[in-house]
């Protein structure tokens, strides 16, 4: 195991190359998290998560603009790649997997993407369904795949009508499965008016809702297996 | 600010043409910010490394941009783009057409390709979008193609429909590029060679660049 110093070295790295939408900087501390056997759980959230939350801020102080949001995910995604198979099991307490995709008559799928790579990062096992998916499509691969979670996301107004649908539909299907929502026309009203379990306006917003939104529907499943 | 400097030294670097345009307004929201576009084209013809050449010029021109303090985004030519990439999707909200012709060095022809004055549609192009206040040169705003129509008649697959471009419609269909594609893809069957080329070939703005090449 490397040194304190040296391990806070390539967490910096790593951070600074999300950051700094350096890919070959966070390929570069990712192999060396790896060889010298940093924990890569840690080389993910020190390193690669901590410089997201970063570029976050930076996005929100209008420094950085989608550009620059898109190039730190493609950096975060380089170091991703090679830390992820030496990730034990995700520690977060929850582990699920989740159904993703922009609805019907909707191709704008940034912030879907966004949204998809936090939960990539969480270890979270994600079944995208790209853009401009046909209602349906969210209700069969939710039974396919017996997801916890099924994320809806649009831009649009005339898009985000679709979503009330698909919820009704999966909610009598499978009442369990959790519903969030997200997109610059929802809103936290809309979501409890359709009975939707969660809503994110932003990709780490929906990242804390997800794992909470998870957590809860294992305490559910574990009190009723205890009851029998 | 003056974008003589810039010109200058991609040009010395080994690009054939730099423009600089007023994009702002073929910009969506995303990229709004970014209203000036560095058009950067190679002539193909030189050699078989285009695209080498032009995603180069594109990092220097990058790197210009940013040592004096302003934003960038490189639109890489068509034939370079990865899929696998997340700022892949904003490639398609902004085409190097555009950037070309603000920044005056061509306008799209019946053919549906950027032609140049001296070079015809013999070029290959990348984009730099940038917030640098680069004076822009002045654009075209209408085709030159008058009444011209060889690349129509010579189309083997009738895709070109002989339509006149002009910046005030920006949405009238040029070409009939599912024609055009078939035809590819046949060709690409058949020979493992896809593009036929005619319609750059007998373009004669392309075809004088050739002749003066040739006399060199």
């Amino acid at each position: 195991m490397a040194d304190e110093a040296r391990k806070k070295e390539i967490l910096e790295k790593l951070r600074n190359g999300v950051i700094q939408y350096d890919e070959d900087a966070c390929r570069e501390g990712a192999n060396e998290a790896v060889a010298e056997g940093l924990d890569a759980n840690e080389a993910i959230f020190d390193g690669l998560v901590s410089g997201m939350e970063e570029v976050g801020r930076l996005f929100e102080a209008q420094e950085y603009f989608v550009p620059e949001i898109l190039m730190c995910a493609d950096a975060l995604y380089a170091g991703l790649d090679i830390l992820k198979p030496h990730c034990k099991q995700m520690d977060l307490g929850v582990k699920g997997s989740v159904v993703i995709g922009t609805v019907e008559g909707d191709v704008h799928d940034i912030g879907k993407n966004l949204v998809k790579m936090m939960f990539d990062v969480a270890g979270f096992h994600v079944y995208d369904l790209g853009r401009d998916v046909p209602l349906d499509k969210f209700v069969d691969e939710q039974l396919k795949t017996d997801s916890e979670l099924v994320c809806l996301s649009a831009m649009m107004t005339t898009s985000m009508v679709g979503m009330p649908k698909v919820i009704e539909k999966i909610k009598a299907k499978n009442p369990n499965c959790m519903i969030m929502i997200g997109g610059a026309p929802t809103s936290k009203d809309l979501a409890d008016k359709w009975g939707a379990d969660g809503y994110a306006e932003d990709a780490s917003n929906a990242l804390k809702e997800a794992i909470k939104m998870v957590a809860f529907l294992k305490k559910l499943r574990d009190e009723k297996a205890a009851k029998k | 600010m003056d974008a003589d400097p810039l010109k200058q030294y991609l040009k010395r670097e080994g690009a054939t043409l730099v423009g600089i345009g007023d994009v702002t307004e073929a910009l969506t929201s995303e990229i709004m910010h970014l209203n000036r576009g560095v058009a950067i084209a190679v002539n193909r013809s030189l050699n078989r490394k285009t695209v080498e050449i032009l995603s180069m010029l594109q990092g220097l021109a990058v790197g210009w941009l940013s040592a004096r303090g302003y934003r960038t985004l490189s639109i890489p030519p068509d034939s370079d783009r990865r899929k696998d990439k997340l700022i892949t999707k904003l490639y398609k909200l902004f085409c190097h057409k555009t950037a070309a012709t603000c920044s005056g060095l061509g306008w799209v022809g019946k053919n549906g390709l950027v032609i140049n004055r001296q070079y015809g549609s013999k070029l290959s192009w990348a984009t730099v979008l940038t917030n640098a206040p680069l004076v822009a040169d002045p654009p075209i705003r209408e085709s030159e193609c008058g009444d011209c129509d060889l690349c129509v008649r010579h189309c083997p697959s009738g895709a070109v429909k002989g339509h006149l471009w002009s910046v005030r419609e920006p949405r009238k269909k040029i070409v009939a590029y599912e024609k055009c594609t078939a035809l590819k893809d046949k060709r690409q069957s058949l020979e493992n060679k896809p593009n036929c080329g005619f319609c750059v070939t007998v373009c004669p703005y392309s075809r004088r660049a050739s002749r003066e090449a040739g006399r060199k």
